[in-house]
This record gives structure tokens, sequence and C-alpha cells, in this order.
């Protein structure tokens, strides 16, 4: 197996830069000419791909999290049916030796509005999936394992991994596609993340958070209770 | 062929080193152990070749590190427990094949790794740590970290390991084959510090912030053997028989036992069972409104604390109090200020690499010598440290520097309390019970074999104090609540019922829970006694569920105040059968815990163990318990009308005639001949240990 180059960031072209081979195809896709399921399109007379948003999105609470990572492993199982920290669409990293709130980092997925990933995928692997709220999702029957999806992913740790097995690169589906999840996934249905996650640190919402806000995903999930087991409820700001 | 979807990792490392090398042993040979406990028990008996050594210290010493196939899974509360065993230190008369147990994130790299266990064994030549990534084993010369904290050593390890930000956040990583994997992770490091590089029993192996392994004297075995650190990082997988129902039962553990972490009915104090304990484990306080509740992999709801403050990171249990009381003392009340020294306190021990355990009742004692005029400059028992101090924040660092750096007293108690009491001539010291350690020259747990008998007997019938909070929950619910002033949630009658409804078949009586004093030494309560030490023997330490969180025998959060433990739904069987696909029961566990009791039993017998050796220290039988740190002992009791009530056992003896016919009972119920202790030949024929008969023949030991 070839080590995946890091290559530079597809992040580098303008934004909404020419029609070039990704765009055509996708605008393609827009009118069902490709077979992809895709519904981002370019709009006419501009340069500007437009994608639906999702319709949903996770939100953490850092200050809340413990770090069990059962999240993770969850993730993991109900995608794969095994139980790895790599192959999870959600990473929580932390240290013990740092001080709260900054000993814990939670990555989520943003499903963003203008996905880089989605647009930087060469051959529409990466789609946006109507048939699953329009979230951003991997078809890996069509995905070549370029990463250039990775590169384009402006958060880091990046919120796309690289499956060494399968040599394909996967991304949080919310659910949609979990054949070991004994119930229905994806928007509308079961996030396994936030329904494991024993502090609700994690959750689902609808409505998309700001996306020039870089600490708009992590917000204030502790309830009422939270104090009475002597927790603080004070919002912290920590980029997500 | 396909690979078998059972949880474990599929490989085992062999440490030599004295050789400096190392060899992979197929996991397979050694399933039908389980994981953690008995698969270290049974990887002992095969590559240590003496097993009459009586320190753990000795070269020939072989220690192993387990997982068990639910590490590095979501089954909850035990995904992150690893376990220790082999020959350790610091007990009295001998030091025996232990066992001991750490928290954290290390079993479960250590299976993405790729290992289900390392088995360490011989000395390396010069001192060592060891890098395991993936399959990637190298040894590197300790030389430089050898004198670090276990802090420094730690964050030095964990900078040399970073290969930096490679533009994904993802750390690459050799996988299998010729595959590059990646992760976002940090690799997990045990070690020890200046404590166990110098071999005192009262040091500590140390992960992350406030995983400790401290019991049985591992830290110094790690330092006999010039090892420094164990570092583990992975990307693999955890293959699962039945993820689907792994992910449901533990959905449906959630919602049944889950803490309410939201609800503004969650009380921190009013919880009955261990599930549903909420929060973090300080007995000292906190010391800022800013923290978060921390948790080992996979755990329910985590019981440590990561404060804004910049120490008190990860500490719990004990180690946040055992210097509180003198603290709160010497600074006349000041409660935050209290809060602040023990945190303090807490955090360098765990920095340094020492067990807090050792000075929970060593202390007192100590302040006791000084105060008599047997401990201080030119005394009996010399030392430069000015007790009357003891309670200051400076008296502290320096007494815990006395025993990390091995000098004044912490040089003249290396090898521990009991045996520099009876150096000294003092030993009627302990054996009055001034110095309070109870069996085999360890600390009691501050609930007293007295009163909590089953908590005695458990430990002085293996190596060890059991710590293991099984029956204890009932302790902790009726003695908050006592304080507290509130209403029992559940009355002593019910309690032990519904106790007894998940010890079946070993006990079929609720008459096991009745801890009146004519009572005690019944076979109802030697029954329990057995049900206790199976259930610790495999479900708790070897399939690795957390001390802290099961066994759940009842629980306020369930209709009915039924317990987890066992539950058709989410038992600890349940998860135990969705990872391994075995379909075993609970009870099955059991008898699985009891095989491996059994041989661990022939280990003890070549080691020197004779039922003649196994009491408790003399005050045990010969004073009434007096005073403790808790104001009372309250425990089910059942009187002669039958009238059920909750008891304060304080003022309590045990009666030395009646617990050797206790233990003769317990013997012959466990297969063990009542004139020795020792396995019988029928019963290691019977559980399929008769290949430890020709060695145990070999030394006379075979009954």
């Amino acid at each position: 197996m070839q080590t995946p180059e890091i290559k530079s960031s597809e992040c580098e072209e303008p934004k909404y830069g020419g029609m070039d081979r990704r765009t055509f195809l996708k605008t393609l896709a827009a009118a069902g000419i490709a077979a992809t399921g895709g519904a981002a399109f370019m709009l006419p007379g501009t340069n500007l791909m437009v994608m639906p948003n999702s319709k949903g999105y996770l939100v953490v609470d850092m200050a809340k999290c413990m770090g069990c990572v059962t999240c993770m492993m969850t993730c993991s199982m109900v995608h794969e049916g095994e139980s790895s920290l790599s192959l999870s669409r959600i990473q929580i990293q932390q240290s013990s030796f740092q001080n709260f709130p900054n000993d814990i980092h939670m990555a989520i997925c943003h499903q963003c509005e203008d996905a880089p990933c989605v647009n930087a995928c060469p051959v529409e692997a990466d789609h946006v999936d109507v048939l699953f709220g329009n979230v951003r999702s991997i078809d890996p029957d069509r995905c070549i394992g370029c990463t250039q999806c990775i590169d384009a992913c402006p958060w880091l740790p990046k919120r796309l991994q690289f499956n060494p097995k399968t040599k394909k690169v996967q991304k949080c589906d919310l659910c949609a596609n979990t054949p070991y999840l004994d119930e229905k996934g994806g928007p509308g249905g079961t996030q396994s993340c936030v329904k494991v996650c024993p502090t609700n640190a994690i959750a689902y919402v609808e409505k998309m958070p700001k996306q020039d806000d870089p600490y708009a995903y992590n917000v204030n999930l502790r309830g009422e209770g939270w104090t009475h087991i002597g927790m603080s409820d004070e919002d912290y700001k920590l980029e997500g | 062929m396909e690979e078998s979807k059972n949880g474990f990792a599929g490989n085992i490392l062999h440490l030599n080193l004295t050789t400096l090398d190392y060899e992979v042993i197929p996991t397979k040979k050694y399933e039908e152990w389980g994981g953690g406990n008995g698969l270290g028990t049974a990887l002992f008996w095969d590559y240590c070749q003496d097993k009459t050594i009586t320190d753990g210290r000795n070269a020939e010493n072989v220690i192993v590190i387990a997982t068990s196939p639910l590490n590095g899974t979501s089954t909850p509360s035990a995904g992150g427990r690893c376990e220790l065993v082999g020959v350790g230190c610091g007990h009295y008369p001998i030091g025996w094949f232990t066992r001991s147990n750490i928290g954290g994130r290390f079993s479960s790299h250590m299976k993405f790794a790729g290992w289900d266990a390392v088995v360490i064994s011989g000395k390396a030549p010069y001192p060592v740590w060891v890098e395991v990534e993936n399959g990637k084993v190298v040894y590197h010369d300790a030389g430089s970290l050898w004198g670090e904290n276990a802090r420094k050593t730690q964050l030095r390890i964990l900078s040399a390991l970073d290969k930096g930000n490679n533009g994904w956040g993802w750390q690459p990583l050799p996988g299998k084959k010729d595959e590059t994997s990646y992760t976002t992770q940090k690799p997990a490091v045990l070690c020890i510090g200046p404590a166990g590089e110098k071999q005192s029993t009262h040091a500590a192996l140390v992960h992350d912030a406030g995983s400790t392994s401290a019991q049985g004297g591992f830290a110094a075995v790690f330092g006999a053997k010039n090892l420094k650190a164990i570092s583990f990082l992975g990307t693999g997988s955890i293959d699962i028989h039945d993820p689907k129902k792994l992910v449901s039962a533990r959905f449906r553990v959630k919602e049944r036992y889950g803490v309410k972490v939201d609800d503004p009915t969650t009380d921190m104090q009013s919880w009955w069972g261990w599930l549903s304990r909420p929060g973090t484990l300080s007995f000292a306080g906190t010391v800022s409104d800013h923290y978060r509740i921390q948790a080992c992999a996979g755990c329910i709801m985590g019981c440590r604390t990561r404060f804004d403050v910049g120490y008190g990171n990860e500490t719990k249990c004990q180690a946040t109090s055992w210097y509180a009381h003198f603290a709160l003392h010497y600074y006349k009340g000041d409660k935050k200020k209290m809060s602040e020294v023990a945190l303090k306190l807490a955090d360098y021990c765990n920095d340094i690499g020492i067990n807090t355990y050792t000075f929970a009742k060593s202390v007192h004692w100590l302040e006791r010598l000084w105060h008599k005029g047997l401990l201080g400059k030119g005394k009996t028992i010399h030392t430069d440290l000015n007790f009357d101090e003891l309670g200051s924040e400076k008296f502290g660092f320096e007494f815990v520097d006395a025993f990390a750096y091995r000098k004044d007293i912490g040089e003249f108690f290396a090898d521990g309390f009991v045996q520099g009491a009876i150096k000294a001539g003092l030993e009627s010291e302990w054996k009055e019970g001034h110095l309070d350690y109870c069996y085999w020259g360890v600390p009691s747990h501050g609930y007293d074999a007295r009163a909590e008998v089953e908590w005695g007997y458990a430990s002085i019938l293996t190596d060890r104090d059991v710590n293991s909070h099984d029956f204890n929950a009932m302790f902790w619910a009726v003695t908050l609540a006592t304080m507290r002033g509130l209403p029992y949630q559940i009355e002593a009658h019910e309690i032990a019922k519904l106790i007894t409804d998940k010890l079946k078949p070993y006990v079929d009586t609720t008459n096991a829970i009745n801890y009146a004093d004519d009572n005690i030494y019944s076979d109802d309560v030697m029954n329990l006694t057995r049900w206790y030490i199976h259930y610790n023997r495999f479900w708790k330490n070897t399939a690795l569920f957390c001390d802290l969180r099961w066994a759940d025998l009842f629980d306020s959060s369930n209709p009915g105040n039924i317990g987890a433990t066992a539950d058709p739904e989410v038992g600890e069987q349940v998860y135990w059968n969705a990872v391994t696909g075995e379909g075993i029961s609970f009870v099955d566990g059991l008898s699985r815990g009891h095989r491996i009791f059994v041989l661990q039993n022939a280990i003890w017998a070549l080691q020197g163990r004779h039922r003649d050796m196994v009491y408790m220290a003399d005050y045990i039988y010969d004073k009434k318990a007096e005073h403790s740190e808790f104001p009372f002992f309250m425990w089910p009791t059942k009187d002669e009308n039958g009238t059920w009530r909750y008891t304060d056992l304080m003022h309590r003896k045990l009666d030395r005639a009646q617990f050797d016919d206790f233990k003769t009972r317990f013997y012959k119920a466990e297969g063990l001949d009542p004139e020795t202790g020792w396995p019988t030949s029928e019963t290691l024929d019977k559980l399929g240990l008769g290949f430890v008969k020709e060695e145990l023949k070999q030394h006379g030991k075979l009954a």
C-alpha cells in the first residue's frame, strides 16, 4: 500500500473557482446525468457551487465531555462492526496533563454549508446525500482513496479518515449508513455518538451553526442537573 | 481461515529484558483464561520458572500486564481497565503472587496496537523503556530518564514519539503489512518514578496524570528489572462478535442506569448502587468550580476530575484524603486550604510515583510514635522530619519525598511498615492494632474487617487487601444517608433480598447478608465470600469490569431497585457474550473465577503458604474496633425475632476459633485441602488444572 501523499490543499484554489472537471461533474450530477445521487450544482451564469444545507448537525459541549471515547468506539462499531479509535468519525483528543477546559478537544464533522470536501472530490464519491437529509457523505463504491477531500477539510484534525484496510476515505454521515446499528440512523434518526454519550455532551440539531464562527459548534449542553452534581455551567469559548 | 471475532487482539508480547529481545505468543492458546487475572496467572505459570520466590524484586520473577476482550470496547466501565499479576513485594510475611489494576487508556491502546498482554521476564542490563506502536517494538536506553518523576517521564516520552503535525493532525503509524494507518491519539505510557527505581515497596506505577497501580509493589518490580516505562499506541480495531448487540446493550444501560446528569433532581450523594453514582470522587473537596468529570475508556460515568488550577488532575479516593485530616487540623479548620493542600499532595504523589494507600493507615501511627518519643532524632526510629509540622503543606511534601527518594523513614520502611515495626522492636504496635495493617502486612482499607467481614475474609483468603466494593456499596449508601439525615431508600430487609437474588446459586437465603455477630461465620456468609472471590477473579479482574461501578447488586435508579449485575439485558455476561460470542451465563463466569482462584492457590502453595498462616493480625481477634475515620459502620442485621435493621458494628472483634472453622468449611467448598489449604489432586483434575500437579508434587505441595 502506498502511503497517501500529503498534498497541497485544494483549499488553496479559489473557493468558487472556474468550471474545472469536478465542478463540471457536480453540475452534471445536479442535472441527474451522473448517477451519484449528489445534489450540488453550479449556479447558472456564475462560478458558485451550490449545495443544499444538511438537515442536521452535531454540536458538542467540550466542557461536559469525560474523555471516555465511548462515542468513538461506538461510531466505529455501528459503521464498521469493529471497535476502533482510528476509524471513528468523531475524534476526542485529550491530555491529562493539561488544565480544564483545554485538556479535551472534540472534533466533529461540521457538515459544512459549502463543504470543501465535497468540492474537492474528483469522482463524486463525496457528495450531498439527498436520501439522508443532505448529509455530506462518501460513497465507498466510488471513492478512489486519493485523500483530496481530507486535504480540503479546513479543520484540524481533519474530520475525514483514511481507512487503511479499505484504502478509502470515510466521514461522518450522521449514522445514515450504519449496518451495525439496530435502529434507523441519519438526519431524523439516531446518531450513535449522541445516544451513547454518558454525559450528553453531543447533540443533534437541525439549525445550522454559524459558518463564519469557529466556536459555533461548541455549545453549552449542560442542563440544570449539572450544577446539582457540583459542576459549572459557565460558557467556555473553545474552537470546534 | 477467517480470524475469529472474539475481542482478542490475537498476540501476546513477551519482553525478555535480560536479552533485550522479544517474542510474539499467539493468544489462541490462552483464550480459555479470558483475559486479565486469569490470562496473567496462566502466563505466569508457564513463564516463571521458579515459583518459590517470595519477593517480586527477584530477577526470576515474571510479571504480566493483561487486557481482556472487553478492553477497547464500549462495554460500560470495562473498556479501560488493565490487570497486572506476578510476585509482588511489601506483603508480610511473604511477597505473594498477587495482582493490581489500573485504568485510563493503557489497556485499550495495548489492544488497538494488537496485543492482549505483555509478559515481562528477566532484568535489563541497563535502564530501558519500551516503545510499542502497533507491531513495532523498540527498546530504548532510559539512562536519561532514570531519576525523572512519572509526569516528566511521560511528557518526555510523548515528546519523543510525537511525529509532528503532518498537515492532517493525524499521526501516521506503521500498520499491518505495508499499510500506513493514522491516529489523533497520544501514546499511553505506564512508568515508574524514583521510588520504583529505588525498589521501594511504596512506589506506584503511573499512567497519565492519575491512573496508578500501587498495591502489590509492581513499581518496585519494574525498578528491579531496570524497566522505566512501556508505551503503547495503536491504530487497529477490536473485532466484535455481535456489534449490534453490544451497541444496543450500551444504549440500554444508559437508559436504565446512567446518571441523569441534566436532571435537576440528580443528587451527588443520594445514589444507592454503583452504576448510577455521579461525579467526582475527591474526598477532600474541590479546589475550583471549574473542572470536568474524567473517565477511563468506555466508562459509563467518570469518577475523577481535571481542574483549571494546574494541580489535582485525575486524583481521587484516598489519594485525596490521606493527608486531608492533618491539613484540616494544622490549618485550624480552613477547609479551602485543606482541599488545596490535600489535592496538591495527591497530585505530587501521582507525579512522583508513590502509593498513597500505604500512608492512609501509617501516618497516624507515625504521629503516635512521635508523641511517644519512639520516632525522632536519635530515637528508636530516627527521622529528621519534624512531625510537629504534620499537616502543613511543607511537611507533606517532605514526607512524600522521604518515601519517593528512599531516605530518612522512607529508607527505614522501604520494605513495608509491618517489616519496619518488627525491625524496630515495635511488633506489639502492630499486633495491638496501633498500626492498622490487618492482612498480609498491608493496611486496612478503612472499612474494618471486624465490621465488614467479607472484605477481611476475602483479603486474607487471597493475597492482599481485596479492594473490591461489591457489598461495600451498602456501607456507603447507608453511611451517607445516615450522615445527611436522609431516609433509607432501601430498607435492610429489602437490600438483603435484592443482593441475595444476585448471588444464586451460591446463596439461597437472605441470611447471607445478615452481618449480626451470631451469623458472620455461617455457611451462608462463607458462600457469600466464595461468590465474592469468584466474582472478583473473573468478572472484575479477568473480564475487567471496574470495581467502582460493578458489581451493581442493587440500584435505586432502576424500578424495584434492582441492580445491573447479572441482568439479562445489561448484566456483565451480556457484554462478554456480545464481544466474544461465547454464550456463557453469569454463573459460568463465576465458575471460571473459581478455576483461576485454585490455580493461584497452587502458586501460593509453592511460595510457602499453609492454612496455619492464613490469619489476620492479632488485634482483629483480640481487640474491638473502637474508632475509625468513619463515625460508624452501619450494616444490615437480623435479630432473633427476624427483624432487619441497619446496625452500627463498630465495636466488634472476630473470634479466632470460629474463623478457623469458617476457613475449614471454605477450603472444603473450594476443593482445597482443609488440612493445608493446598489444591487437591481431585480438584485440579476436575477443573482442568492437571498440568500443575507435577510441579506441586515435586515440591511436596500436592494435597
